[in-house]
Parts: structure tokens; C-alpha cells; sequence
């Protein structure tokens, strides 16, 4: 296990990075073997602070799941139930989504989250009637709604165009789409995780089409399971060279796989070193994507706040529900309240600032007082108010 | 900070048991100077009642005043290791009546009196009774009483109070009544000073008048005294002449002038109790949060006033850093310099190459060693604690393990690899010492376990019950069979924080003494820290300063561990300020400073195992044990549990080899 540390060959990536020299998958695998952590964080960290100083963005967001009915089978997914008369499946009225917005009218909430299994029989109206029921409840509010997959699969089933679907969605309100179902992009490691899933070529297509439509996208990268280092670096490259292209992608997110309540869950979780690494190689690779998300919720607060200093520069949001993640057994608190977050960004020596999703700067850290922290009973970090307990399967 | 060349306005109680503690203040032969001549306090005698009124209007700068007039200013500063109180009868402080006291329908209170007339204020609640009570001029109490056709009673206080459990036929002495009812001294009075006005200099000066006072004019006060009374005498005077010896014998025997741990349990119970009966309001605390007491110069002793001093050559980071990570020695203003302004990933990475300095073998290394709890009833109600019963509890939570319990456990131990029990318990006053002998004896003969025992908390509960000396008691523990000491019970080795969330457990200067008592013996221990207690940088760096000092003394400290408070459940209401960043920096900052002790643990249970992964890159070469059973952090909220082979894993994904070792760290 302890590997030779060829400090050469790291100083030479290092220059590459310093003069804005795009890094090519050996220096990727390389890094990501490379055994001194702190060189390598220190590296992206330099990135990050080029980029953004101490900038560290958050933003007021909520997750609705619609729907958990999905023919898809990915062996990593604990969301997802087969048949909609599966224990634990649901769907969603329209009005229930809609009473989810209700029921956060008095918060200030700037962004919906909304991600669905691929259901086998809703009408294409019924996705369109979501994005209209939560705009006419509050038109200012930016939905970032349905992955690439879902989109695929709309397509396919629908019998549209990509481009005719997400038109369509735009005109009911959609503002901007998720990087969820990237998955690994290895073709490899995709048949072994979710075969009939929609492939590689067809991921980046609609985030293709997305971003001449004017949508703003995010992209994602499963890790942790079948795949290997080169296939990780591999898959950050495609995202670059999308991104070259377009310019669409605001944020790369690594999500670190959880095994809990899934049919993968003999494989053990990455675990800290690993998600920092995985960061810091990301923000090193992506050079020309502004942003490299934490998802906090999956790895837990306590290593996302120590990723600050790994080239991730935005924790997510005060994640009010989601499902997907603890289903599979994360055992994160459900949301933390703004002064938490806040406090633990100022804790690493960072700046917290609220975004909206296009990274608008709502608010600045000032330094002034925080409310709302004391104690909780059991978790971590969250404030009375914030408590939420996980979901029963 | 201090005014070091301004002369102290002081007020004192011109009571005859306030005089030691300015008795050779106004000695202009004896009167502590600054090193120009000027004297360093000029005394103004005054009632108690008034030396608060002065320092409150700002008319002096230190008095000696009630502890219940510190209720209203929790601002002040008291001075340390000094007081007027008392362990048992105290003799001028009494109530008096000519038919029993619980008959009184009303109750005169001595107008000069504030803590007294609290303290009796707190016991006829705490009876049941509710008398009238009226205040009235200083003196004036007795004469009421003979008035009243016996259907009053009168609190008197001070001098005018000798005599009078001679003088009245039912009498409560307060202190004798506090004792009984919780068997902890009591104190009536302190020396508090407006903030930041004292300096060590001014501490260490009052406390060798005391000193001086007591050791060689005890008689000559008594005398004086006497004299004055003498001469007010006249013709109406009810108050007796005592003998001098008597007056004597007072202030050497009756009143203890300390203002150590156990008058420091018996302060805050006090205060606790006035504040549980509504009696008393402390403005800007938490109804929820614990009293406490905050003493001049608790945070700032000399070493820090001196790194806190302005530098010829500005302190650079780097420079620092690379000393540190060379292993040379790095000063207590460079220590607070990092912990403040290193970047974390600086202050790590210096900390790795110190670690690969101390342990470029590329092992990891960890235990297999279970956590007996074998009581949980505990006399220290610590705020921050989630595991003890009060031995008073009747709810049946409270247990003591039987022989078979600790056999099975044991032997659990042995079953599954195990080569040590963590024995630790809370401090029940029904175990002496002789338990523990058994104890360690019958498990030397019947495990082949070594015995890694009792924090020196316990140690020090131990020898209190025993009245016995720390070393005598750890001298016969190891004679049974104990093998090594466990450094718990540090939590910040520093006295401000600790009055503050555990009044009645050993300060600071006991649980280094007890370190350097066993290390002397030849028995090695760890040292640990608790954070998160909102503690300053200054504190922080202090705790590792004294580790640092005792280990250069006696070497006996294996490694260092440190965690963030686990607040879940525990009666310490804070605001939760750690997090797994500032764990990082503790930590590397710790490999770092305490340049002297081998080996630094993570301490995975409290921060999860990817922390813990994490952290060995930051310094740590160790990850701890296995922990079979650990009963107090994971009733806080710590639920972190690992087998040898989880815990082998994270070791390897670190990037080193997993070994296991013993208490001493030698490779198994």
C-alpha cells in the first residue's frame, strides 16, 4: 500500500496547474495515487483560491422526489421501487408537489431541487403540470428539475427530440437541470451498474442540447463502486471537453456511493481520504468548471467542511428533504440550518456566501452574530428547528 | 492588563476574621511595594455590605466583600486561592432566640449582612418555613430579641455574634447548618476585584499577607483586637471580652481562609442552590447554564502575560513551522501565533513530516483493549458528563459490577484478543481504596490483563476518602497489580474552564500532580484534552504548556489524545463551537507542540472513522483502540463502534501498516 512518492513528476504537474495547462488522464491517475495527501489538497486548494478566494457558496434549496417508480434497475440506487405497488412506492399528485412549495412559503427558499424515478406510465403533462403548479405559486422561485436520464427517457417515450423536450419544459418553467445520472460514464463499469440506462453519448447529448438551449447544467460523477481510478479521471475528461464546447456546466459534483439498501451493499463506502481526494483531483482535472461541489448530505459534515481545503468551494444547500441518500442509509442530518452551515464555513476559514443556482451572490458572510445555534440532542450540528429525522423503508 | 505601577484602592471588612488578609497591608513595614517604592494597595476599612457598594460605585478597585453581592457583578474578578469562610461551626454567624428558632414569627437580619442572610434565607426554604424577615442596623439584632416576649429571632453576624450561643438558650450556628445539610464548607466572603485592574503580582501578594498574617500575627491581631474593644467598652456594652487565645484559636482553627477545590464546591453549591430556590438572579446566565466563578488572571497566568508581550522579530509561519516540523522546541507565543494563524493545511503537513520524523516505520498502530465502566454513581455532577448517577439517585440507574460481571467481561476480553481492561468508573464515595486492592489482586489472578486504571480524578476521590497522600494510594494500587494510568478527567488543564463546567472536580494543579506522583512510581499514563468547552486559544495552548512541562520533568506520558466535547444530552448548554476543522488543528498543532511525547492518538469514537482516517495525515500515529465497550461519550452521542479489522482498513486506506501494540506502544 505505501506507494514511492515521485516528487518530480508531482512538481511538474504542479507547474502544468500553475501555468493553466489543461492535465491529461496520467497526471489524473497519478494524482490520484500520489500518497502525500496534504501536497495534493494543497494543489487544488491553490486552484480554488485562484478561482475563488475564500468564497465558499451555499444556497437555500429543497428537494422534491415526485415519484420513486422507476424501470430502470441500477444496482446502486435505494430509491428506486420497481412497480408502483412495490412496498415504500409512491407517486405524487400534482397537487401534493405543489402542497410541498406550500408548505415553505414563509421560508426563503430560492431553489426546488426536483429529481423523479422513470416512471412507466405518468403523461408527459404530468412533469410539465409540476414545473407550472410550483411557478404559479411563486414565479420568482428557480426550479432546477430532472436529470439527463429523465430527460432521455422523456424523449424516448414521448417520442420527442431532446430539444423539443426540454423546450417544452422551459416554456412550463424549468430554469436550469441537475447533474444526476452521469453515473460513471465507463462502459464497462455502466453494464455492470445500470444497464439500459441511458449511456454515456446520450448523457452528454442532452447536457449538449441543454446548453444551446440557454440551460445552465451541473454534472456528477458516481464513484466508489465497480470502477477504477482511470475510469474516474476518464470521466472527468469527457465532462471537460463537453465543457470546452459549451460552457454550460456550472458545477461538478463527486457523489461518494452508499450501500446500504442496495444491491451493492457488499462493496465497502469510500471513505474520508478517498472524497478528498476524489475533490482535489476533480478541481485539479476541471479546469474550466467554475465550481466543485460538496454534496454534504452524502459525505457527511464533518469531511465536507475539512474538503473546503481541497478544492471544494460550495456546500449545497440547507438541504430541506431528500430521500435518495438516506434511503441508502447516509446518516446525515436531513437539513442544517443557515447558522450552522455558516458556522462551519467560518470555522474552516472561509467566507460563506448564499447563492442563488446561476452563483448570483445573494448574501456575504459579515462576520455579525449567528442565531439559532445551540445544542441538539443527537445530531450533530443541527439546530432545533433544522431537526429532521431520516425516512423508515 | 495589569496596572502594574498604580496603588490598589482597597476596602476590607474591619471584622476581626478580615483582618489576616489585610493585616500587614497597613503595615507600612510589611505593605507589598512595586519595585519604585509605591505601595502596591491602600486599605480603607469598612462593613461588608459596603466594601460591595464601593467597588460596585467604582470608589475602589478591590474589596472584600459578601459572595452573594457577586450575584449582581458577574463581571468581577475574584482573587484565586483566597476566602473568609469556614467547614463547620463558625461561630459569628447566628441566629439566636429565646424559644426555638422554627417558632420565630419574625426573624431580624443584621443590616450589615448579604451572604448570610441569603445562606438563612436558602435553609428556611429549604425547612419549610416562612418567617418575616426584616432587616435592621448592624448590631441592633439582640436587643430586638430580648424585646420580643421570645417570638422573634435575630441573625447577628461578625463580632458582636461571640458569645451568643452562651448567651440565648436556641442558637443556629449558619455554617454548623450548611455543613450538615451538605457537607461542604462554606465561604461568606472573598476579595473580588472590577476587571482587569489585578495582576499576578497583586494575587501573589495577597496571598502571602494572608500567609504572613496568619503564620505570625494570629496572636498580635488577636490582641489588637482585643485591645479595641476595650477600649469602646462602656457602661450598656452586652458583648463579652473573650480571652485572647479564643480570638486566636478563631482565626487559626474556625475561619479557613483558602479557596481551594472544596471551597469552591461549596461556593458554587451555594450559589446554585440560592439560584434553584429563586432567591437569586444572575443577570446574563442562562437559567440552564452552570454558576461559576471567574478568578483574576485564570486565563492569563505569567508564562502567557509573557508570550502575549510584544516582539523584537515579528513571528513568521513558515519559519516557525519548519522548526517545529525539524522537532526543535517551539515557545508558548509561537504555539498561540500557529494555532491562530497557520493555514490548516500548512500547520498538517508540518505535522506529517514531524509524525514521519517520529514514525517513518509506515506503521499505524492500535489496541485491542475494552472500556470497563464498573460504576457509574459519581459525586461530581460534572455539567458536561451524560454517564453518572448521584450515589442519592433511587431511580435503580445507579450499579456497581459484581465479580461476575467484570469475570465475564473480562474474560470476553481475553476471548476476543484483548490484552488490557480501560477500568474506569465514577467516583463513588461507598469504594475505598481496599476495594480497588481486591479488585486489581483478584484480576492479576485470574486474567493475564493488564490493568490500565483509574483517572487521577479517581485517584484523588480515592485519597480523599482514605485521607491518605496521592502517593500512598497509587503506591499500594500498583502494589495490587495496577500497570498504568489513564489520562482522562484533563479536559481543559486550566482552572477558569474548569470552574466553569466541573466545580467539584480536581483542578488543574491536582491532576498534574497526580501524573507526576505515578510517572515517579515508574507507571506511564496518556494525557488527553476535551475541547469545545468555549474555551480561548490561550487555554488551549496552556493545557498543551503544562503537559509539555511535566513531560520534561518525568517523561512518563505515552501519547496525547484529544476530542471535541460531546455535548448530546449532558446538562452543559453550550453553543456547540467544535467541528472536525478545528479537531485538525488541535491535533496537528499538538504533534507540533508537545515535542516530547511520542505518539499522538485520533480519537475516532468521537469524530467517526473517515475523520479518523483523515487525521493520521495530520499528525496522528495511532488509532486508539478497539474499545470493546465504552459507555460515557456513547451515552453523549458518539455511536461510532469498529471492529480490529474496520479499524484496520481505515489504517491501510491511510496509507500505512496497521499494527497492533501495547499501553506502552510496543509492537505486539
Amino acid at each position: 500500500m505505501k506507494l514511492p512518492k515521485d516528487t518530480t513528476r508531482f512538481a511538474q504537474i504542479a507547474a502544468k496547474v500553475r501555468e493553466g495547462q489543461p492535465l491529461d488522464l496520467d497526471d489524473g491517475v497519478f494524482l490520484y495515487r500520489y500518497p502525500d495527501l496534504l501536497a495534493l489538497g494543497g494543489l487544488a486548494n491553490e486552484r480554488r483560491e485562484a478561482l475563488h478566494g475564500d468564497k465558499t457558496f451555499f444556497n437555500v434549496n429543497f428537494h422534491i422526489n415526485p415519484t420513486n417508480v422507476c424501470v430502470a434497475d441500477c444496482k446502486f440506487c435505494s430509491f428506486a421501487r420497481l412497480e408502483p405497488d412495490a412496498p415504500a412506492a409512491y407517486t405524487m399528485s400534482v397537487d401534493e408537489v405543489r402542497q410541498k412549495l406550500v408548505d415553505r412559503l414563509d421560508q426563503p427558499v430560492t431553489e426546488v431541487h426536483i429529481v423523479n424515478g422513470l416512471h412507466h406510465n405518468l403523461p408527459f403533462d404530468y412533469y410539465k403540470d409540476c414545473l407550472r403548479a410550483l411557478k404559479a405559486l411563486r414565479p420568482d422561485i428557480h426550479i432546477k428539475a430532472y436529470t439527463a436520464v429523465e430527460i432521455h427517457y422523456f424523449a424516448e417515450k414521448y417520442g420527442l427530440s431532446y430539444e423539443q423536450v426540454l423546450r417544452e419544459l422551459r416554456d412550463a418553467g424549468l430554469d436550469s437541470m441537475p447533474g444526476g445520472g452521469a453515473e460513471i460514464f465507463a462502459p464497462r463499469a455502466r453494464r455492470k451498474l445500470c444497464r439500459g440506462k441511458a449511456d454515456a453519448e446520450q448523457w452528454l447529448e442532452v447536457h449538449r442540447a441543454a446548453h444551446r438551449l440557454g440551460i445552465r447544467t451541473n454534472c456528477t460523477m458516481l464513484y466508489g463502486t465497480v470502477e477504477t481510478l482511470e475510469e474516474r479521471v476518464d470521466h472527468m475528461l469527457q465532462l471537460r471537453e463537453l465543457q470546452a464546447e459549451t460552457g454550460g456546466f456550472q458545477t461538478f459534483i463527486p457523489l461518494a456511493f452508499h450501500a446500504d439498501n442496495n444491491s451493492l451493499a457488499k462493496l465497502p463506502p469510500p471513505t474520508g481520504i478517498d472524497n478528498l481526494r476524489t475533490y482535489a483531483v476533480a478541481r485539479l482535472m476541471l479546469h474550466n468548471i467554475a465550481h466543485i461541489k460538496a454534496y454534504w448530505i452524502m459525505i457527511g459534515i464533518k469531511t465536507a467542511q475539512i474538503s473546503l481545503s481541497f478544492g471544494v468551494d460550495d456546500l449545497d444547500g440547507t438541504v430541506q428533504e431528500e430521500k435518495i441518500y438516506h434511503m441508502a442509509g447516509a446518516e446525515t442530518p436531513q437539513a442544517l440550518s443557515r447558522g450552522d452551515l455558516v458556522r462551519l464555513i467560518r470555522e474552516a476559514g472561509r467566507v460563506a456566501v448564499e447563492r442563488d443556482t446561476l452563483y448570483h451572490e445573494r448574501w456575504i458572510d459579515d462576520g455579525a452574530a449567528l442565531e439559532g445555534i445551540r445544542v441538539d440532542a443527537s445530531l450533530p450540528y443541527s439546530s432545533e428547528a433544522g431537526r429532521v429525522s431520516l425516512p423508515v423503508v | 492588563m495589569s496596572t502594574t505601577k498604580q496603588t490598589i484602592r482597597v476596602q476590607a471588612v474591619s471584622f476581626l476574621n478580615g483582618r489576616p488578609l489585610y493585616h500587614t497591608l497597613i503595615d507600612p513595614k510589611h505593605t507589598p511595594r512595586h519595585a519604585d517604592g509605591t505601595p502596591m494597595f491602600e486599605v480603607v476599612e469598612a462593613l461588608p455590605a459596603d466594601c460591595a457598594a464601593a467597588l460596585t460605585a467604582g470608589d475602589c478597585d478591590l474589596a472584600l466583600v459578601p459572595v452573594a453581592s457577586y450575584v449582581d457583578h458577574p463581571e468581577w474578578e475574584v482573587v484565586p486561592g483566597i476566602g473568609i469562610g469556614c467547614r463547620g461551626a463558625v461561630e459569628t454567624v447566628i441566629v439566636c432566640a429565646e424559644r426555638p428558632i422554627e417558632d420565630a414569627t419574625i426573624i431580624y437580619l443584621d443590616g450589615a449582612s448579604r451572604s448570610s442572610a441569603l445562606l438563612l434565607r436558602l435553609l428556611l426554604h429549604e425547612r419549610g418555613l416562612s418567617p418575616q424577615l426584616e432587616r435592621v442596623e448592624h448590631g441592633r439584632g439582640e436587643a430586638l430579641v430580648r424585646a420580643s416576649n421570645g417570638t422573634a429571632a435575630a441573625l447577628i453576624i461578625g463580632d458582636a455574634a461571640f458569645g451568643l450561643r452562651d448567651r440565648f438558650e436556641h442558637t443556629w450556628d449558619l455554617g454548623a447548618k450548611w455543613f450538615e445539610t451538605t457537607g461542604l464548607p462554606m465561604v461568606f466572603a472573598f476579595w473580588a476585584a472590577r476587571p482587569g485592574v489585578l495582576g499576578p503580582e497583586h494575587v501573589e501578594a495577597l496571598q502571602r499577607a494572608r500567609d504572613r498574617s496568619l503564620g505570625k500575627y494570629a496572636e498580635a491581631i488577636a490582641k489588637q483586637y482585643r485591645d479595641e474593644l476595650l477600649a469602646r467598652r462602656d457602661g450598656q456594652s452586652t458583648e463579652p471580652v473573650l480571652p485572647e487565645t479564643r480570638y486566636a484559636d478563631y482565626l487559626r482553627k474556625t475561619i479557613r481562609y483558602g479557596l481551594e477545590t472544596q471551597q469552591r464546591e461549596g461556593l458554587v453549591e451555594y450559589l446554585s442552590r440560592c439560584r434553584l430556590a429563586g432567591l437569586i438572579e444572575i443577570p446574563g446566565l442562562h437559567p440552564e447554564d452552570q454558576v461559576h466563578v471567574s478568578f483574576v488572571g485564570a486565563g492569563a497566568p505569567e508564562q502567557l502575560v509573557a508570550a502575549r508581550a510584544r516582539r523584537t522579530e515579528p513571528l513568521d509561519v513558515d519559519a516557525i513551522l519548519q522548526r517545529a516540523a525539524a522537532g526543535q522546541r517551539i515557545d508558548l507565543a509561537e504555539g498561540l501565533f500557529l494555532y491562530e494563524y497557520a493555514p490548516l493545511m500548512r500547520l498538517g503537513e508540518a505535522a506529517d513530516q514531524r509524525r514521519q520524523a517520529l514514525h517513518g516505520d509506515g506503521n499505524v498502530t492500535y489496541i485491542i483493549d475494552r472500556n470497563v465502566n464498573y460504576t457509574n454513581y459519581c459525586v461530581t455532577r460534572c455539567k458536561f458528563c451524560n454517564f453518572y448517577v448521584p450515589p442519592t439517585d433511587k431511580t435503580g440507574r445507579g450499579y456497581v459490577l459484581s465479580r461476575e460481571q467484570l469475570a465475564q467481561k473480562f474474560s470476553e476480553t481475553e476471548q476476543l484478543g484483548g490484552i488490557q481492561i480501560l477500568l474506569q468508573g465514577g467516583l463513588n464515595p461507598e469504594l475505598g481504596l481496599d476495594y480497588y486492592e481486591d479488585l486489581f489482586r483478584w484480576t492479576k489472578a485470574n486474567f493475564s490483563l493488564k490493568l490500565h486504571a483509574l483517572s487521577p480524578t479517581e485517584i484523588i476521590h480515592i485519597a480523599q476518602i482514605e485521607e491518605l497522600p496521592v502517593i500512598e494510594v497509587l503506591r499500594r494500587l500498583q502494589a495490587a497489580g495496577m500497570d498504568s494510568l489513564p489520562g482522562g478527567g484533563a479536559e481543559i488543564l486550566d482552572d477558569e474552564i474548569r470552574n466553569r463546567i466541573s466545580p467539584f472536580k480536581n483542578s488543574t494543579d491536582e491532576w498534574l500532580e497526580v501524573m507526576r506522583a505515578a510517572h515517579a512510581l515508574g507507571m506511564r499514563s496518556s494525557a488527553t484534552m476535551v475541547f469545545g468547552f468555549q474555551e480561548t486559544p490561550e487555554h488551549i495552548l496552556m493545557h498543551m504548556d503544562r503537559l509539555r512541562r511535566l513531560q520534561d520533568e518525568t517523561g512518563g506520558f505515552t501519547a496525547f489524545i484529544a476530542w471535541p466535547f460531546q455535548a448530546a444530552g449532558t446538562r452543559l448548554k453550550l453553543r456547540d463551537d467544535t467541528s472536525a476543522f478545528r479537531y485538525l488543528r488541535v491535533q496537528a498543532l499538538a504533534r507540533l507542540y508537545l515535542d516530547n511525547i511520542d505518539n499522538i492518538q485520533v480519537s475516532w469514537p468521537t469524530l467517526g472513522p473517515e475523520i479518523g482516517e483523515i487525521a493520521l495525515r495530520f499528525g496522528a500515529n495511532d488509532f486508539g483502540s478497539v474499545m470493546i465497550e465504552e459507555n460515557v461519550v456513547s451515552t453523549a452521542g458518539a455511536h461510532f463502534m469498529m471492529t480490529a479489522r474496520e479499524i484496520e482498513k481505515h489504517i491501510r486506506l491511510a496509507g500505512f501498516e496497521p499494527r497492533r501494540r501495547t499501553m506502552e506502544y510496543g509492537i505486539l
